[in-house]
């Protein structure tokens, strides 16, 4: 501790260390919250197509249009130790051939600082509702639930399901496709 | 370049180097503690960072330069043995023991 370095280093890892305690002191005071949030969401209207998918097998599979509504309000999500908030919506059936689909058809990312109230009227998906066959049409059940990722400052990412859902049947016959 | 800074004297005696040690300890803890409850009540961790930066760079001003509170405690030397050219196998020895205490 004589010289000047000595004494910057001694200091300099203090620093660290002392940081060190309390990023783990910010990661326990929020490690053991219920993370769950109602949810509104609402479907205006379901099309069924059915098309080629180039990227699946060769017959023509079943391709689902959604349009929804979402609202919530996740301003009790943001507490000290989050950073982001990544937003998804999915759906979920039973097919003949599969027991559980589940498939994403809209997310979006929510930074720190940005607008809490996801008041989203309207919105298309942002995926392709692709089945690998013909599993959709005359579903009786798909299920639509909203689920995040918290990704946190410091610790583990939760996985929370949202604890709105919306059940709807899907339609029984395929719109024709229209070519120009 | 280098070689200006070494003729910088910036030693402290032994009692100094405990008190500084002391002081940029406590002042980083006190940071840190302030710093833990502001960020918690504010829930932002930024803040956290912030106040645990501003006491480091107060505790660098404070504990690294050698101010004169920390240079009250001298480490007393014997007094130099008087030239003699009757020993002179003794006398560099001596002058070399004194030139390694710090």
């Amino acid at each position: 501790m004589n010289t000047v370095l000595s004494r910057a280093n001694s200091l300099f890892a203090f620093s660290l260390s002392v940081m060190a305690a309390l990023t783990f002191g910010c990661f326990v005071t929020t490690a053991f919250k219920d993370r769950r949030v109602p949810v509104d969401i609402h479907v205006s209207r379901v099309m069924l197509k059915n098309v080629d998918d180039f990227t699946g097998p060769r017959e023509r599979s079943a391709l689902g249009f959604v349009t929804f509504d979402l609202s919530a309000d996740i301003l009790a999500f943001f507490d000290w130790n989050v950073k982001q908030l990544f937003i998804y919506l999915s759906a979920e059936y039973t097919t003949r051939s599969n027991a559980l689909n589940q498939v994403v058809l809209w997310d979006k990312i929510v930074l720190r600082g940005e607008s809490t109230k996801l008041n989203l009227r309207d919105m298309k998906s942002k995926y392709f509702f692709f089945d690998d066959g013909n599993g959709l049409r005359a579903n009786k059940n798909i299920t639509l639930t909203l689920s995040w990722n918290v990704v946190p400052n410091a610790g583990i990412l939760p996985l929370v399901a949202g604890s709105g859902h919306v059940s709807l049947p899907f339609p029984d016959m395929y719109e024709s496709t229209k070519s120009y | 370049m280098l070689s200006i800074f070494k003729t910088i004297p910036s030693h402290m005696d032994y009692k100094g180097q405990k008190l500084a040690e002391q002081i940029f300890q406590g002042i980083i803890l006190i940071s840190a503690v302030i710093g833990f409850v502001f960020g918690l009540f504010v829930e932002q961790f930024g803040w956290t960072v912030y106040i645990v930066l501003a006491g480091f760079a107060v505790s660098c001003v404070l504990t690294l330069p050698p101010w004169p509170m920390y240079r009250k405690n001298p480490l007393s030397w014997q007094p130099p043995l008087p030239e003699m050219s009757s020993e002179p196998s003794q006398k560099p020895q001596e002058t070399t023991k004194k030139k390694k205490h710090k």
